[in-house]
């Protein structure tokens, strides 16, 4: 009788199967071993080191690893319906700004947390709305605003602060809030969403029909224009969130140099997760314990002794072999998909 | 749009901006010695974007995009100032760079042609590789070029550019191979059943790329005098952005040097005339529109005129 009565574990296990394919399951079980032994590692490490404690590199964690965390989950929506969005850490600077120059105009700690938000969550809708008005490859409309969100940064700031120094000091405590204080509770809280919207939401279906034929969602009778927009509308909440934390847990916001290459580690955390970067497949889960074990083995490089410059090579290498290894997987369906 | 849009288009920028960029109008005399040092200093600032706009031209054509060249040029530079100017730097740092150059390029085609990774995700992604690879060589410091100076100044860089560009343009023009990276930029799949080796074409491409950023790293460092680690950021953008306002489009299958060129001055005249108002922040941000306003004229409106032709030098 446990076909006509499932228990309600069974089925929500059932719910997420249904939608995971056998290789994105292998992956995510990889990747969740693959945490483990990172951990482990560290653990190991920080015994052996008297000047380094486990528990100080667990506080430090949700605070560093929610920004990228929460973009990628934005991204993985839009990913999942075909497109992608590289200009993500410029939009975080601008929002930056945004709430720096607030700041330096006396406004109340609320009012610069939601005038970030608004900001990064507005460019995303921007990206999404240019993309279906203009009909370009999005990577190319995202490729202009990765600069031109950073000039806009710039611009913006020297507009408003005179003089600008070339970077906003935020002294006060109490804009530190999200970044400091309640990292932790907001990255849990969105990843329980994420997990439950994964299983029971229409919505991540959608996109991910969107992604494998645009052409079929619109024989359906889906609204393509309103599916691929609402990926970016999503998404733009993702990253208003990943601002908030990033932004308030920087003590200094300097438009023209921070979070250069945030937007590969984000890329990184999604097709490390699964997502097929052509769209069509992936998992929000896959993605968070991407972005996990993206951390983690930067940790890692840090306690196994290598110096500080060979950081940059070898995560961009570790996200680069993580991408071949993606596309390889992928290279005979691509090549099928070719001669249809 | 007809050809000579972008001629014109040019001609307004400078006469825009040429007042803002030092060159006064006092009398004839002065205005022509002014004209004559700006536009020194134009080509020199032109020539190290002219030698890649070349090879980013072709690297479109096959409908791809190679975003890493502002580090692989950084790195070769990086690379390049461990040596001492002079003997050893011709007789070692030049073999050196240019082993380093064929290897980043080769890297880059093995990615795309190879693991067929999408172009633009795995050129981001050697982008920022390449980047921490200056930072390993380097590390914080400011290392002088050993390259002779005057590879850097208009005497050096500009002819050299030409004849790049000029012999390279001709050659191409005339090439089976240009009608063979064009089809596979058009239609690969197309290209591949016509017995085109669509593989060895973009090796050959992203190849070809490499060994031009070794030239336009000589001229920019003997230019710049030092390096860093952090040297020429963004310089991908400004190139990417010249060969599409010139009128080759993203999606490949056509493309022309010429409009290349005057892209490249497009945006050598903007960047001396932010220069001269004291607005270069501002260069980022008309850099992004630039590319943004030139994809869409030429996907909606053939803003060039390039419709599948290629136009020798």
């Amino acid at each position: 009788m446990n076909e006509t009565n499932p228990s309600i574990p069974d089925t929500i296990w059932q719910h997420w199967n249904r939608r995971l394919s056998p290789l994105l399951r292998q992956r995510m079980t990889l990747l969740f071993i693959g945490n483990l032994i990172l951990v482990g590692f560290i653990f190991y490490h920080t015994q052996q080191h008297e000047k380094a404690s486990f528990l100080d590199e667990l506080s430090r964690f949700s605070a560093n690893v929610a920004p990228v965390t929460l973009a990628a989950i934005g991204l993985t929506g839009i990913i999942y319906a075909g497109s992608i969005d590289i200009s993500v850490g410029s939009i975080i600077v601008v929002a930056g700004t945004v709430l720096g120059i607030f700041y330096e105009y006396q406004a109340s700690a609320l009012v610069c947390f939601a005038a970030c938000f608004i900001t990064a969550w507005s460019l995303s809708v921007l990206n999404g709305y240019l993309i279906r008005l203009l009909r370009l490859p999005a990577i190319i409309i995202t490729l202009g605003g990765l600069a031109f969100y950073r000039g806009l940064a710039l611009f913006l700031a020297q507009l408003s602060l005179q003089p600008f120094s070339g970077q906003i000091s935020i002294q006060q405590e109490i804009y530190h809030t999200p970044g400091k204080q309640y990292a932790s509770l907001i990255l849990i809280t969105v990843t329980i969403t994420v997990i439950l919207w994964e299983i029971f939401g229409k919505t991540p279906r959608y996109w991910l029909a969107f992604g494998c034929s645009e052409n079929a969602c619109r024989l359906r009778g889906v609204s393509t224009g309103v599916t691929q927009l609402s990926t970016f509308f999503v998404g733009g909440l993702f990253l208003g969130l990943a601002s908030l934390v990033e932004i308030t847990n920087r003590m200094t916001i300097e438009p023209a140099r921070m979070l250069t290459g945030f937007e590969l580690d984000v890329i990184g955390a999604v097709v490390l997760g699964g997502t097929n970067i052509f769209g069509g497949e992936g998992s929000f889960v896959g993605t968070i314990l991407g972005s996990f074990f993206l951390y983690w083995s930067g940790q890692a490089i840090f306690y196994l002794g290598i110096s500080e410059y060979w950081r940059t090579a070898i995560q961009g290498a570790i996200i680069l072999a993580v991408i071949g290894f993606d596309c390889i997987i992928h290279k005979k369906q691509k090549q099928l998909d070719e001669l249809r | 749009m007809k050809q000579w849009t972008l001629p014109i288009l040019l001609t307004i920028e400078m006469i825009v901006l040429v007042p803002y960029s030092g060159v006064r109008f006092e009398s004839p005399s002065i205005f022509l010695t002014d004209f004559g040092f700006y536009l020194s200093d134009l080509c020199a600032t032109a020539a190290p974007l002219l030698i890649l706009s070349f090879g980013m031209t072709l690297v479109l054509m096959t409908a791809g995009i190679d975003l890493s060249i502002g580090s692989m040029v950084a790195l070769i530079a990086c690379i390049l100032s461990l040596f001492d100017p002079g003997l050893s730097f011709w007789m070692l740092g030049i073999p050196c760079g240019f082993l380093l150059a064929i290897g980043l390029g080769w890297f880059n085609g093995w990615l795309i042609a190879g693991l067929d990774i999408p172009p633009i995700i795995a050129t981001l992604g050697t982008l920022f590789f390449y980047r921490g690879l200056c930072e390993v060589v380097i590390g914080g410091r400011e290392n002088i070029s050993p390259a002779p100076v005057w590879l850097g100044d208009v005497y050096g860089s500009v002819p050299l550019a030409m004849t790049l560009t000029g012999l390279g343009g001709w050659y191409f023009y005339q090439s089976r191979w240009r009608r063979e990276i064009q089809m596979l930029g058009g239609n690969r799949i197309a290209a591949r059943y016509a017995g085109i080796p669509v593989q060895r074409r973009i090796y050959e491409t992203y190849l070809l790329m490499g060994i031009l950023a070794l030239v336009a790293a000589l001229c920019a460092s003997a230019r710049d005098g030092s390096v860093k680690a952090s040297w020429q950021t963004g310089l991908e953008l400004q190139v990417i952005v010249a060969v599409i306002l010139g009128g080759t489009p993203v999606h490949g299958g056509s493309g022309t040097i010429r409009g290349s060129l005057i892209g490249v001055f497009i945006i050598s005249v903007l960047e001396l005339g932010l220069m001269g108002l004291g607005k270069s922040e501002l260069k980022p941000l008309l850099l992004g529109f630039l590319l943004v306003t030139g994809v869409a004229l030429n996907t909606h409106f053939q803003f060039s005129g390039s419709e599948g032709a290629t136009h020798k030098e």
